[in-house]
């Protein structure tokens, strides 16, 4: 492998949207972090990591919940196997609720603590998915003006951007029946994808910054420590500092992913090697989709010597 | 239906792999008729946007739409026979 010359980010990944299989990953299953990081986690949680994965029947209860705690322990297992392979990042970025994962990596949080975290603002989401049904979309292939248009256009369902992924790369959020419908205008207004998400709630949206003041409740459990490598905030675009992480934490299921942002600030900074630290390569094509010139990859792909 | 010839085949699979950054594959690795989304290849919608503008930068061959898109990308072959397609209807 070839050495990179810039700064080496470590990207955390926002909620899988289906089970990983991990049976197709036999030597994963054998890392002793990743038996060491599920053995940690049944001192807290009920949740079986290994067996959801096998799992092959069709929905289930909590199937979100679920796919949030598997992200943040595949998140964490990586970053761990990375670390004891001789890696060092220079500069975090996260996306979404890659943010859990981002902060015990960092050393902010503990482990337990971002799992605690994980689970029980993934739990807030699951309620509020009970009782205020939401939706999101993928719309991939048009313009943010085209975008934009959708959800004014749509305006008796509150439509809003969720996440600003890069140009013709957009998530939406809002009402389910309104998100159906964002997709069928998308797709006649030559959309490349349009697809709604398995999330039961309008996250990123205006409409979920009423669990601000329960988040901060929970949130006054955790003790949060200064990152020891600095987290891009997508909205300053600046590295998050310690007095703002639980105030970042309540509002940022209620307000937009500037992921876009992240990616250039990272490329502004000398990054030129970026590492997806989760199981799957939304972010490594993401990246890809911005910038060919950054090497990107994901840490779930296999495990890469240190150049 | 036009049939596109084992250059135009190599072609396309450098283009996949050229455009989606599949360094540890090979062309040989790419099936001609094996599907390219889900269990095939595996790629995602985030990949068929690199696929729409790799077509159009190698060979000027537009995919107007989702509906188009669904049909093109199905195997190389269906790929290779769109770009023969669109180079004669030009």
């Amino acid at each position: 492998m070839r050495t990179s010359k810039g700064k080496t980010a470590f990207c955390f990944p926002g909620q899988l949207q289906e089970r990983p299989r991990l049976e197709d990953h036999p030597r994963l299953i054998e890392d002793p972090h990743f038996k060491e990081c599920l053995a940690r986690a049944s001192h807290q949680t009920k949740f079986d990591l290994l067996n959801f994965s096998l799992k092959r029947d069709g929905e289930e209860a909590g199937l979100n919940l679920k796919l949030q705690i598997s992200t943040y322990l595949l998140s964490m297992i990586h970053f761990y196997r990375m670390r004891a392979a001789g890696w060092t990042p220079d500069i975090f970025a996260e996306h979404s609720m890659g943010i859990y994962a981002a902060l015990a990596a960092a050393e902010a949080v503990t482990f337990e603590e971002g799992l605690f975290i994980t689970e029980s603002i993934g739990g807030l989401l699951e309620r509020e998915g009970t009782f205020h049904r939401g939706a999101m979309a993928s719309i991939i292939g048009l313009p943010l003006e085209e975008v934009q248009k959708i959800c004014l256009d749509l305006d008796s369902y509150q439509l809003f951007i969720a996440n600003y992924n890069g140009s013709m790369q957009y998530v939406l959020s809002g009402e389910e029946e309104g998100i159906k419908e964002a997709i069928c205008i998308a797709l006649s207004r030559k959309a490349i994808s349009g697809k709604q998400l398995s999330f039961q709630t309008a996250l990123h949206s205006p409409s979920l910054s009423s669990l601000r003041e329960e988040i901060t409740n929970l949130l006054k459990e955790v003790q949060v420590q200064s990152p020891k490598f600095p987290i891009i905030n997508h909205w300053t675009i600046k590295p998050l500092k310690r007095e703002e992480i639980k105030d970042f934490l309540s509002r940022e299921i209620g307000r937009p992913v500037y992921w876009a942002r992240c990616v250039e600030r990272m490329l502004q900074e000398g990054v030129t090697q970026a590492v997806e630290i989760g199981h799957e390569a939304t972010l490594t094509k993401l990246i890809r989709w911005m910038n060919r010139d950054v090497e990107a990859f994901s840490a779930g792909d296999g495990l890469r010597e240190k150049g | 239906m036009l049939q596109p010839n084992d250059h135009l085949i190599e072609k396309i699979k450098h283009l996949i792999l050229q455009r989606l950054k599949l360094a540890d594959m090979t062309p040989e690795m790419i099936e001609t008729d094996a599907p390219l989304f889900g269990e095939g290849l595996g790629l995602d919608s985030i990949d068929a946007l690199e696929l729409v503008l790799g077509l159009e930068k190698e060979f000027g061959v537009i995919i107007p739409d989702a509906e188009v898109g669904k049909k093109v990308f199905q195997s190389v072959r269906t790929m290779a026979q769109y770009v023969l397609e669109q180079q004669k209807a030009t």
